[in-house]
């Protein structure tokens, strides 16, 4: 039975595509008037409906037999930012050549992305998710279509005069984070009552990285004090306390030969190197729960949002950070002062994806494995039950500060248990969805 | 997407003319299209948009009821639910289509109120919110849980209620073709606006024109197709139905094995009037032709012929040849017209019904009378003894035998030997052969005879001699003729049951009787052999029955109350006027009084936006009036450095500006102010402003 109500939706989500595509908003109007004077034509003793169908019918036959005759030879070269950002319009241009001897104009220039249609057992994850969490005909709990990669919006061409290229702004807006996939792009001529479109196709490949979406972080006092990092400046290349001096010692396998100190050598004769003060700066763990039975729900966007939001603001300051998380395998991805920076770090988060497989044990082994070389963590969680209480329990028992965030669905009223964090409440925070960027604004 | 100049005010017009209501739409028109020459507007706030939709909304469902309970809705859904068949069926969705072409017709006007504060609201756009009822929700539910709300859209309704004016004009019976040629002009203005720049506009025209053609071409086939529907005949359909009784044809039980169930439910309700006794039988048809075990009137409602009433609305319809008769009794009568359509019960000789509140009324040559309208029909029928209203006998009413049944009448018949007698002494023997030899069941045995060519009548005739009233009339009927005297079957009641003041008659006192032609009096007299015991046998009254009763009373009720056999309607219209004064109160006065207390208040503005109930905008009024007012878009710190510079205001200078950052705050801080620091506000507002007044006070001395 599933299969068949999946079946239905791909095939009635298919004609809507279709239909926005080809109809105009006027053809739109006009199907809704049909369909609407098509119930009441019925009785056609009662109504003179039938004789309204019948109208609109001819004119939409008309309007469709047009869309026959429209041929044209184009090529395109889209010109697309390296990244977007979700719920950012993103502007980008493309290059439209007409390859005919006419000039076309009127024209629209639609994107075919890639099929966002989820495959079966997608589906029916969410369809599972929704029947446990939301109550049947409850609309207004009901959220947006977690598989609609972006909002398009039919892009006006100027004139295409022949064999010449012109260049039409285009701009959508991502949904979705991840890999965004054209697949082509579309010249639509509409009839000439302005009810239907008629399409010309070509192929154009094409991608761009969609970042998650981020919040606003007020100047946050990071908790933590600086500690020895065992890599030196090679790990921290940039500036720091690294180099002050302390003494001269004989030189030993493996030093630098950067640290030599050659005047020493001409006088001694044996190689000298400088020594320097052991390496102190700060690192965080940011710590990315993605340990959940609810996929495609907002609850993991925002976590992933929230912990997108870290990343940005701490890699700004002259500090380190491990972005900890277990994805296919445990990943422990270190940026700042050099080593990476922070678009690389949300072009990870963009990937991420959540954990099914694996237990929640894995993230806390790796967690705890870094626990040694940093100065704090920073936890975004999705649930605050026993698992994730023992964690934060655990690096609480190593001396570590903490800084954790619970991101909880909205309107959530049960006031969250402190649990381990009894002796530092300041530092649980619950994020409820809806309400994340306010309750962000006012972390101090 | 705005409509070209004036194509509201053409669709108002075509809908008026269309409508039967032309200076409506003229005045409408007039009214939607004022905005172009009136330049006041008024600024509208979201909860006035909300309020107007209330209104629109409660309107809706006003003329939903209005609407439904004058197309008979609730009586042929009622009759639907009770009884579900082809017809009832029928009626109920034909009731249902009334009501939602009334509602279309109806839609014009009540959403007038709305797109008109739209055209003189400021924004020349209603809040989206306002008319989506799942994000009115959302917003509500953010509200409560203290969640900045999402921003307002807008949207411009001018082509909905362009479109919804064009469905009004559609919803009325065809008459002639102006519908479609008025609606293809104002399509095309429509359309006129969105075509495409890449066409030249004789491309358009000619589109247009091969478009209405299409359309016009596509109208007539549809019309003749459903003609064609209409003229094939669908009696094969009719087998599905279960009438009470039918003009057309009786189907009787004759040779029907076991018992026969009757209902106890009260089917009429009679009281008889000025005193008089009530009549025996109330007749619904009669019949001519006995076939297989089904009684023909040979005559289909096409035969029927259409009385008129005797003046518009006078609800008296007098049944000819008696109309000129003076009756001598009358009764007032209650009966179902379940479908919208059924036949009357009347007593014999009904000569003239009043306060019959129906459509139509049709009347057959055998003086069945059908009756179309509400679901319930409460008249007076005026009879007399004597004349009754059918045709006189005609050579079938007196040959008409089935060749089956001859033998068994025969054998009856010699048992009478009624050779030399009169035709009353006929009656009289006849009468007596049935009283003294037969009895009255509802169960017939199976027959144990080997004799195949029997007929249930021949059986009961000849052997059992006992059945229920069909075998006698029948019997009775072909008897009678077999003695050359014309006789007809006929249906209907038998009144005996007297409740409170009146009778009821229940369904199990249907009755079938025979119709005798008296050669003397040139009259039909109703002759029903059955023997009298058959009311005991058929009234068993039991507790059930009680109970069945008082539903039957609470259903009754409920009928006379919403076929408008009462004066509901016009309480419910006059139960509206109310409900749109408070409203139009709510709309108009209170926003009135909230401005007002605004202005005394010494705000000039609405107090429930964030921060506008400070009390600064007092001291900046009071500080404006002493000659330095604020420009537009100065910012207050800056006029508050321009009124500082004034030498008399030194004592306020400092408190201004700490009041100036409380104001602020109070106004722009999401998280506001706190009870301590609002009330400091306030206190040191009143502060400055009596200090003003105290310099005000020395310099006017």
């Amino acid at each position: 039975m599933l299969r068949v109500i999946y079946r239905l939706y791909r095939w009635s989500s298919g004609l809507r595509y279709w239909a926005v595509r080809r109809f105009t908003p006027v053809g739109l109007g006009l199907l809704v008037a049909i369909t609407v004077t098509m119930l009441m034509g019925f009785n056609i003793e009662e109504s003179v409906s039938y004789q309204a169908f019948m109208l609109l019918l001819g004119l939409l036959a008309v309007a469709i037999a047009f869309s026959w005759f429209f041929h044209m030879q184009f090529t395109i070269e889209r010109c697309l930012p390296r990244f977007g950002t979700v719920g950012v319009a993103l502007r980008y241009f493309v290059a439209v050549r007409n390859l005919g001897k006419q000039t076309q104009s009127g024209l629209a220039l639609l994107e075919n992305l890639a099929d966002a249609r989820p495959s079966f057992a997608e589906w029916k994850d969410v369809q599972l998710d929704d029947q446990k969490h939301i109550r049947p005909f409850s609309f207004v709990k009901r959220r947006a279509n977690p598989f609609k990669l972006a909002i398009t919006k039919a892009a006006t061409a100027p004139p295409l005069p022949s064999k010449q290229e012109v260049t039409v702004s285009a701009e959508l807006t991502p949904l979705r984070r991840g890999v965004l996939r054209f697949d082509g792009v579309t010249l639509a001529r509409p009839d000439p009552l302005g009810l239907f479109r008629s399409f010309v196709r070509t192929p154009a490949p094409q991608s761009v990285l969609i970042l998650p979406k981020r919040y606003y972080l007020p100047p946050i006092a990071m908790p933590g004090s600086m500690k020895y990092q065992q890599g030196g400046v090679a790990l921290a290349s940039n500036i720091g306390q690294s180099d002050e001096f302390v003494s001269l010692r004989e030189y030993r396998r493996g030093d630098p030969m950067r640290h030599i100190h050659w005047r020493s050598w001409a006088k001694t004769g044996k190689p000298i190197v400088k020594e320097f003060e052991d390496e102190f700066f700060v690192r965080h763990a940011l710590v990315l729960d993605t340990f959940t039975d609810r996929p495609h729900t907002e609850q993991f966007e925002e976590a992933v949002s929230v912990a997108s939001s870290f990343a940005c603001t701490i890699l700004t300051q002259e500090s380190l950070l491990d972005l900890l998380f277990v994805g296919a395998q445990a990943y422990c991805f270190t940026a700042g002062r050099g080593l990476a920076h922070a678009d690389q770090m949300l072009e990870i988060l963009a990937s991420v994806r959540p954990s099914s497989d694996k237990p929640f044990a894995s993230l806390e082994t790796l967690v705890l494995n870094h626990s040694s070389t940093v100065n704090g963590v920073i936890c975004v969680l999705l649930a605050w039950d026993e698992a994730r209480q023992q964690l934060v329990a655990k690096l609480k028992s190593l001396g570590l500060p903490l800084l954790v965030f619970v991101i909880r669905d909205a309107g959530e009223k049960n006031p969250l248990d402190h649990g381990p964090m009894r002796d530092d409440p300041e530092h649980l925070h619950s994020l409820e969805i809806g309400r994340i960027e306010e309750q962000l604004a006012r972390l101090v | 997407m705005k409509p070209p100049p004036f194509l509201l005010a053409a669709a108002l017009l075509f809908w008026g003319w269309q409508s039967g209501l032309l200076i409506v739409g003229a005045i409408l028109a007039v009214v939607i299209e004022s905005p172009r020459f009136v330049r006041a507007r008024w600024d509208f706030s979201d909860e006035d948009f909300g309020r107007i939709w209330t209104l629109c909304s409660l309107l809706t469902l006003g003329a939903i009821l209005f609407a439904f309970v004058d197309n008979q809705g609730p009586a042929n859904f009622a009759g639907f639910f009770q009884e579900p068949n082809i017809q009832t069926q029928r009626g109920a969705g034909s009731s249902s289509a009334r009501t939602a072409f009334a509602m279309f017709r109806w839609l014009p006007i009540i959403y007038f109120p709305f797109i008109l504060a739209q055209f003189f609201s400021t924004r020349e756009a209603v809040p989206w919110k306002t008319i989506n009822f799942v994000l009115r929700r959302r917003l509500r539910k953010a509200k409560l849980a203290g969640k900045p709300p999402p921003p307002v859209t807008t949207v411009n309704l001018t082509l909905p209620y362009f479109a919804l004016t064009l469905l009004g004009a559609a919803a009325h019976p065809p008459e002639g073709i102006t519908f479609f040629w008025g609606l293809s002009v104002l399509l095309a203005g429509a359309l006129w606006s969105q075509r495409s720049v890449r066409f030249k506009p004789a491309a358009w025209v000619l589109a247009v024109i091969v478009g209405v053609a299409l359309g016009f071409l596509g109208q007539t086939g549809v019309r003749q197709a459903m003609r064609l529907a209409e003229s094939m005949n669908l009696s094969w359909l009719s087998f599905l139905v279960r009438r009470r009784f039918d003009a057309e044809q009786s189907r009787t039980a004759l040779g029907k094995i076991g018992d026969i169930k009757t209902s106890g439910q009260i089917v009429i309700r009679l009281e008889p009037l000025n005193g008089n006794a009530p009549p025996t039988y109330l007749r619904e048809a009669s019949y001519r032709t006995y076939k297989g075990v089904t009684w023909l009137a040979e005559i289909n409602e096409e035969g029927f012929v259409s009385v008129g009433e005797r003046g518009a609305n006078t609800l008296i319809w007098p049944l000819p040849p008696l109309d000129q008769e003076t009756n001598t009794h009358s009764a007032n009568i209650a009966c179902y017209l379940d479908g919208g359509k059924a036949l009357l019960p009347l007593p014999t000789g009904s000569a003239r019904l009043e306060k019959l509140n129906i459509i139509e009324l049709k009347k057959s040559p055998l003086g069945a009378v059908l009756a179309r309208g509400p679901g319930l029909a409460i008249f007076d029928a005026h009879f007399t003894d004597g004349k009754t209203i059918d045709s006189p006998p005609e050579p079938a009413d007196r040959t008409n035998i089935p060749p089956r049944e001859v033998a068994g009448l025969d054998t009856a018949l010699a048992e009478l030997r009624l050779e030399g007698n009169s035709d009353d002494e006929k009656l009289h023997n006849v009468a007596g052969f049935f009283s003294d030899k037969f009895s009255y069941s509802t169960w017939q045995s199976p027959s144990k005879s080997s004799d195949t060519n029997e007929t249930a009548l021949s059986r009961f005739l000849t052997k059992t001699r006992k059945g229920h009233c069909e075998y006698f009339a029948t019997a009775t009927v072909l008897m009678l003729r077999r003695l050359n005297i014309p006789a007809r079957y006929a249906v209907g009641f038998y009144v005996h049951e007297s409740s409170g003041g009146g009778y009821v008659v229940r369904m199990s006192d249907a009755h079938a009787w025979t119709l005798v032609w008296d050669e003397q009096a040139q009259t039909w007299r109703d002759f029903d052999t059955t023997p009298p015991s058959w009311i005991q046998i058929e009234s068993k009254p039991t507790i059930l029955r009680w109970l069945s009763d008082v539903k039957s009373r609470v259903f009754f009720e409920i009928r006379k109350l919403i076929t408008g056999q009462t004066k509901l309607r016009q309480y419910l219209l006059w139960a509206i006027v109310p409900g749109l004064a408070i409203l139009t109160y709510q709309i108009v006065f209170r926003r009135r009084k909230k401005q007002r207390g605004a202005i005394a208040g010494g705000l000039n503005e609405f107090t429930d936006w964030p921060g506008l109930d400070s009390e600064f905008y007092l001291l900046e009024k009071r500080l404006a009036e002493r000659g330095v007012p604020r420009e537009p878009g100065e910012p207050l710190s800056a006029w508050l450095e321009r009124v500082a510079c004034d030498s008399t205001l030194e004592d306020v200078r400092e408190p201004l500006e700490v009041l100036l950052q409380l104001h602020y705050r109070h106004r722009f801080d999401p998280q506001g102010l706190v009870a301590e620091e609002r009330e400091a506000l306030r206190r040191n507002t009143t502060m400055c402003l009596e200090r003003i007044g105290r310099v005000e006070t020395q310099a006017a001395r």
